[in-house]
C-alpha cells in the first residue's frame, strides 16, 4: 500500500495504466500542456516523459491521488475537489474506510532503522537541479515538504546572481529567522557580501545580498515606485521569499501579495514554501502578472521518511498506524493497539456527558 | 492514571527507545515552564562529558550574546540536557537553544506550536500532545498544514534514517484532527488581501487613479475571485442554453408580463401591500438569500431554507437551519455574513420548506462546513429595481387572457422565472466578484478624502504626502494624532510610550508599573481620538501598562533589563517584543524629518535610548 521504496519505470507505467483517466488528468495538471486533448495512452506517455524531471514528486503526487480515490470522504458530493477533508469528530475511531488485509506492523519493525546514516558526499536532488536551472530564466515557486533543502536552492541561486553582478534580496517572515539566515549567509559568502535591514537599523546596507523581513522589502518597493530609492533596485536580480506560505496569514498575507505585485520585472522571484494545497494556483497567478511564465517545482515526498507513533500516558509505545509509513489518504488505518489505548484514554478522561470541548 | 504523561517519564521513554533528540510541543508557555520545573529533582542527569560539552557550547554563544549568562535555566539545561523554547524567552536565549540543538547536545526541547513554523530546528522525534492551538483568545483545531509543519520537524536530513512523530494524549485532544492532518493534503492558500490606508496613499502617489484598478487586478485576491467568477460564467452559459425554449413569445419579456398579470389576477380583491423600501445594502442581499445559501450570524452559521415576507415584519424574513437541527425564523438584517457556498435545496411548500432527505443532508453538511469560507462579495447599487409587486396595474391592461401563447406561458412560467432569477443572481455575483476590490479601494479613498489626505481628484494633499510614510497598523490614528499636534513638544519617552501602546496587540495581562501624569493624560487623549476614528479603523488595545513600561525604559537610562522585568509580570520575551515593535513604529515616525523635524528628532532620540543592553545584541 504505502511505498517507501522507489518504483521502476515499468511499475510506474503499469500503475498509471490502472488509473481512470480522470486521475491522469488531475496528475497532468500543471505538468503537461493541453493535457485535455490527449487520450489515455498518449497521456501516460506524456506523463512518463515529464516524470523524468522530478520523479519523486511525481510518484508521491500519484500515490496521494490514488489514496484520495480509495478513501472517498463521507460527504464528498458537496465538497470542492481542492479542499482537504474537514475534521469530523471520531471518524478516525469509526474507521470509515476499509482496513487493509495485511497484519498491522509490530513495534519492533516500527523502531527498526533508527540511527545516523554514514556521511554521504553532497549530491543535489533532482528537484534542486530543476529549480536552479529554472530560476536562471524565470520566476520559480517551490513547494516541497519541511526539511527538504530549500535553503540550498536559495544559496546557490543567490551565489549565481551575485557572480553575475546582480544583487539579491532574501526575505523571511520573522526577524528571528532573518537573523539566523544573516549569520548563515555571512559565513558562506563572507561578511562583506551580506547585509541586514530592519526598521531602524542597517548593517552593511550596500552589500549585494540583503536579508530583511518581507514588510521592509514591501516598504522599499513603495519608496522605489514613488522615486525615493534607498537601494539599487535596478541591479536587483533575484528576490527570494522564504516561508511564502505566509501568503495565507490573515494579518500579514497582504504584504506578500504587495511585494510580488511590485517586484521589479527584471528581478526573478523565487518563492520557497512548505507544502501547500494549491501551489499550481500560485504559479498560475505569477504567470498571469509577470513577464515570463512561472515554473512550479513541487513534490510531497519527504526526504527522511516519517513514521507516526502513539505513546500512552502509562509509558506504553505503539505504532499509530497499521502501516510502517504514514498511510496517505487513510486517516482511519489506525493500529489496533493505538486505537484500543486511545479509546481507553478517552473513557478515563472524559466522564460521560461532558462535552468534548 | 494521570491525564497526560509526566515530562520526566516522557523523556526517559524516548531515551530508552533511542528516539532523542526530540521536540515536545505543548499547549502553552506555562506548560513548557512547568515541564522544566518537573526536572528540578529528577535524577536523570547526563554523564559529565556531555554536561561539559553543553557548557562549552553555551560559552561560545555567550561570547556573542552576554545577556544569556544569567539565565535561570542554564544549570538545568546543562545537567539534564533538556530545555524550553517559547515566545516568553529572549531571542538570544532561543538562539542559544537552537544552537545547542543543532550541535546535538540536547535530548529534548519543550516548545509551543506557535513556534513550529519558520524556526530552523530539526530533531529525530516530534512529540505532539494536543490537537488545537490558542489563536487570539480562542482554541482552534490545527490545520493539516500546521500538523505537517509540526510533524515535519522530525527526521534530520543526513542525521537520521527516519523521523518519528509521536502522539501522546492530553485531555481534550481530538485524535482525528491529528490523523487527518498527518495523512491528508495541506490546505489551499486563500488570499487575505486587504486594502489599507497607506496602501491607497502609496498607490496614488506612484500611479494615476485610472491605473489602480489594473494594479489591484494583479493581486492573488483578484486571481482567486476571477476563478470563482469563471465558474459562475460557465454556469451562466449553461443557463443560457436552458433558457433557449423560453425566448421571446408574443411579448418579448413574457416572463415579467405573466408575473405581473398573475399577481394582479390573484390580488384583485386585496389591497396592494406597500412594502417599506429596504435600505440598499439589505435589498442587494435579497437575491442571494435563496434556499441552500450558507450564512453567518453573530453566533454560528446556518443554511437558508426559504425567504418570505411577513405582515408584521418590516424586513424580509428567513427560515434558517441552524446547528443541531434547529429551525429558526429571523429577519434578513440579522444575517452578518453571506458565504460563497450554496447547497442544493429544492424548496417545498410546507415546513421545513424542503424534503426530509434534503433536510438531513443539509444538517449534516452544516456540521461538516470548513472553518473558513469565502465571503460572497455583493455590490450595493443605490437605485434598486422596483419590485414587480409595486407596479400597480389593473387587469384590463393585460392582453394575456386572450393571447394565443397564454397556455404556454402559464405552463412555463415557474421554470422560466426560476432560471431567469438564477441568471440574474449569477450575473450580479460575477459583477461583484470582478469589481469588489475596486469598490473597497474607492471606500478607502472616500475616507482619505474626508480626512483631507487626498484631494477630490485623488491627488495626495500635503498631509497625504507625509502620511503615506506611516505604513503600520493604526496608521490613520497615528497620522491624525500627529495632525492634532498631540506629540508637539512631547518628550521622547512619552512618544515611545504612546507608540508602544499602539504597537502592542497582545492581551496577555501584565502588572501596572507607575504611570506618569503626562503619559496618562496623553493616553486619555489618544483613547478619545481612537474611539472617534473607530468607524474607519479598528481601535488599538492602548494598554497603559505597556506604555508606562516603555516610557520608563526610555526615560530612565539607569534601569537595567532585570530591573525593567521586575516592574511587570510580562515575560521577558514579551517585553523584548514590545520594545522591538516600538522601535519599528518609532522608525516610521523618524522618516517624517522633512515635514516634522521636531517629531522625527524626538523619535530618533527615543530609538537611541531604547537600543541598549539586550536590545543591542541583535540587529
Ligand atoms: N541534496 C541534499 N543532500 C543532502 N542533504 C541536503 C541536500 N539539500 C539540503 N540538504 C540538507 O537538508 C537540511 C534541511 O534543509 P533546509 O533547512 O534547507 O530545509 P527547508 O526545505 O528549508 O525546510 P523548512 O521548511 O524547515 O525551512 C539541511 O541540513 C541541508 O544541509
Ligand atoms: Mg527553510
Amino acid at each position: 500500500m504505502f511505498h517507501e521504496k522507489d518504483m521502476t519505470t515499468d511499475e510506474l507505467e503499469q500503475l498509471l495504466a490502472q488509473q481512470p483517466v480522470a486521475v491522469l488528468h488531475r496528475l497532468a495538471r500543471g505538468r503537461v500542456q493541453r493535457h485535455f486533448r490527449a487520450g489515455k495512452r498518449r497521456l501516460i506517455e506524456l506523463l512518463l516523459q515529464h516524470s523524468s524531471q522530478n520523479r519523486a514528486g511525481f510518484e508521491s503526487d500519484l500515490l496521494t491521488l490514488i489514496g484520495e480515490r480509495q478513501a472517498p470522504s463521507p460527504s464528498g458530493a458537496s465538497r470542492n475537489p481542492g479542499t482537504p477533508p474537514i475534521a469530523h469528530k471520531r471518524v478516525a475511531i469509526r474507521s470509515s474506510d476499509l482496513e487493509p488485509s495485511e497484519p498491522p506492523i509490530s513495534l519492533s519493525e516500527w523502531l527498526q532503522g533508527i540511527g545516523v546514516p554514514t556521511p554521504q558526499p553532497f549530491v543535489q536532488d533532482p528537484w534542486q537541479i530543476e529549480a536552479l536551472a529554472a530560476v536562471s530564466e524565470t520566476d520559480v515557486v517551490i513547494s516541497v515538504p519541511t526539511g527538504s533543502g530549500k535553503t540550498y536552492v536559495a544559496i546557490e541561486a543567490a551565489g549565481r546572481a551575485m557572480a553575475d553582478n546582480r544583487s539579491v534580496i532574501y526575505t523571511s517572515p520573522l526577524k528571528a529567522l532573518s537573523n539566523t539566515k544573516y549569520a548563515e549567509f555571512s559565513k558562506i559568502f563572507g561578511a562583506d557580501k551580506v547585509g541586514i535591514l530592519t526598521g531602524d537599523r542597517q548593517e552593511n546596507g550596500q552589500a549585494p545580498l540583503l536579508v530583511m523581513t518581507t514588510e521592509i522589502l514591501r516598504n522599499l518597493l513603495y519608496d522605489a515606485a514613488s522615486g525615493e530609492i534607498d537601494v539599487r533596485l535596478d541591479t536587483l536580480g533575484l528576490v527570494i521569499l522564504d516561508e511564502s506560505q505566509y501568503l495565507a496569514d490573515p494579518e500579514r498575507g497582504v504584504v506578500w501579495e504587495e511585494t510580488i505585485i511590485f517586484c521589479p520585472s527584471q528581478a526573478r522571484l523565487l518563492l520557497l514554501s512548505a507544502s501547500i494545497g494549491n501551489p499550481q494556483d500560485i504559479a498560475d497567478w505569477l504567470t498571469s502578472i509577470r513577464a515570463t511564465p512561472c515554473r512550479l517545482v513541487r513534490h510531497s515526498k519527504r526526504t527522511v521518511p516519517l513514521r507516526a507513533g502513539y505513546l500512552h500516558p502509562n509509558g506504553r509505545l505503539t505504532p499509530l498506524f497499521r502501516t510502517l509509513g504514514i498511510p496517505q489518504g487513510h486517516p482511519g488505518h489506525l493500529h489496533p493497539e493505538a486505537k484500543h489505548l486511545f479509546i481507553e484514554y478517552e473513557e478515563e478522561t472524559l466522564p460521560s456527558g461532558r462535552p468534548r470541548r | 492514571m494521570p491525564p497526560s504523561i509526566h515530562p520526566v517519564d516522557l523523556i526517559s521513554a524516548l531515551r530508552q527507545k533511542h528516539l532523542t533528540p526530540a521536540i515536545v510541543f505543548l499547549t502553552s508557555r506555562r506548560a513548557c515552564d512547568e515541564a522544566m520545573e518537573a526536572f528540578d529533582h529528577a535524577n536523570c542527569v547526563l554523564p559529565t562529558t556531555r554536561q561539559e560539552a553543553i557548557a562549552k557550547a553555551l560559552e561560545q554563544v555567550m561570547a556573542r550574546h552576554p545577556s544569556i549568562a544569567e539565565h535561570p535555566l542554564i544549570s538545568i539545561v546543562q545537567r539534564i540536557g533538556v530545555a524550553a523554547h517559547h515566545a516568553g524567552h529572549l531571542p538570544t536565549w532561543k538562539i542559544a537553544i537552537e544552537e545547542l540543538m543543532r550541535q546535538g547536545h540536547l535530548d529534548a526541547v519543550f516548545a509551543t506550536t506557535t513556534l513550529a513554523a519558520g524556526v530552523d530546528f530539526p530533531a529525530r522525534t516530534v512529540v505532539i500532545t494536543q490537537s488545537s492551538i490558542r489563536k487570539s483568545r480562542d482554541f482552534t483545531d490545527l490545520t493539516a498544514g500546521e500538523v505537517q509543519q509540526i510533524a515535519g520537524r522530525a527526521g534530520r536530513r543526513g542525521k537520521d534514517h527516519v523521523g518519528f512523530a509521536v502522539i501522546t494524549p492530553s485531555p481534550y485532544i481530538d485524535l482525528s484532527v491529528l490523523t487527518k492532518g498527518l495523512t491528508g493534503q495541506p490546505e489551499a492558500i486563500d488570499s487575505q488581501f486587504t486594502i489599507s490606508y497607506p496602501m491607497v496613499l502609496n498607490l496614488l502617489k506612484a500611479h494615476p487613479h485610472e491605473h489602480i484598478q489594473g494594479i489591484l487586478a494583479k493581486s492573488f485576491a483578484q486571481f482567486q475571485l476571477n476563478q470563482r467568477a469563471d465558474v459562475l460564467e460557465q454556469k451562466l452559459d449553461a443557463l443560457h442554453i436552458k433558457m433557449e425554449p423560453f425566448g421571446p413569445r408574443v411579448c418579448t419579456d413574457w416572463i415579467t408580463q405573466w408575473h405581473t398579470f398573475d399577481h394582479a389576477r390573484r390580488h384583485r380583491h386585496t389591497r396592494h401591500p406597500t412594502y417599506r423600501a429596504e435600505p440598499p445594502e439589505i435589498s442587494a442581499r435579497l437575491p442571494f438569500l435563496t434556499p441552500g445559501r450558507v450564512v453567518g450570524f453573530s453566533r454560528g452559521r446556518g443554511i437558508v431554507l426559504r425567504q418570505y415576507r411577513s405582515k408584521g415584519q418590516r424586513n424580509s424574513m428567513l427560515t434558517v437551519l441552524r446547528p443541531e437541527n434547529a429551525v429558526t425564523e429571523c429577519p434578513v438584517t440579522s444575517v452578518k455574513e453571506l458565504y460563497d457556498h450554496i447547497y442544493d435545496c429544492p424548496e417545498t411548500s410546507a415546513y421545513p420548506w424542503c424534503s426530509t432527505d434534503t433536510f438531513d443532508r443539509l444538517s449534516h453538511q452544516l456540521d461538516e462546513l470548513p472553518l473558513r469560507l469565502p465571503l460572497l462579495p455583493i455590490l450595493v447599487s443605490s437605485n434598486s429595481e422596483p419590485l414587480p409587486d409595486a407596479i400597480v396595474q389593473s387587469l384590463e391592461d393585460f392582453s394575456c387572457p386572450t393571447c394565443p401563447s397564454r397556455s404556454a406561458c402559464q405552463k412555463d412560467f415557474l421554470t422560466a422565472s426560476r432560471l431567469r432569477q438564477e441568471q440574474q443572481r449569477h450575473t450580479k455575483s460575477i459583477q461583484a466578484l470582478r469589481t469588489s476590490l475596486w469598490h473597497r479601494f474607492q471606500e478607502r479613498v472616500e475616507v482619505l478624502q474626508k480626512f483631507g489626505y487626498l484631494t477630490l481628484t485623488t491627488q495626495l494633499t500635503a498631509e497625504g504626502e507625509w502620511a503615506r510614510l506611516i505604513r503600520i497598523d493604526h496608521s490613520l490614528l497615528i497620522t491624525e494624532l500627529i495632525r492634532a499636534e498631540a506629540f508637539t513638544g512631547a518628550d521622547p519617552s512619552l512618544l515611545a510610550g504612546i507608540l508602544a501602546s499602539l504597537a502592542h496587540d497582545d492581551d496577555r495581562p501584565g502588572a501596572f508599573p507607575r504611570i506618569s501624569p503626562g503619559l496618562s493624560s496623553l493616553l486619555g487623549q489618544v483613547r478619545k481620538l481612537a474611539e472617534s476614528l473607530s468607524p474607519y479603523e479598528d481601535p488599538p488595545l492602548l494598554r497603559a501598562d505597556v506604555a508606562a513600561l516603555v516610557e520608563r525604559w526610555v526615560a530612565d537610562q539607569t534601569i537595567t533589563w532585570i530591573g525593567l522585568c521586575r516592574l511587570t509580570t510580562m515575560a521577558e520575551g514579551d517585553i523584548y517584543r514590545l520594545l522591538a515593535r516600538s522601535l519599528e513604529y518609532l522608525s516610521q515616525v523618524q522618516t517624517l524629518k522633512g515635514t516634522h523635524p521636531g517629531l522625527a528628532e524626538s523619535a530618533s532620540q527615543a530609538i537611541t535610548a531604547i537600543r541598549r543592553g539586550v536590545l543591542e545584541e541583535l540587529p
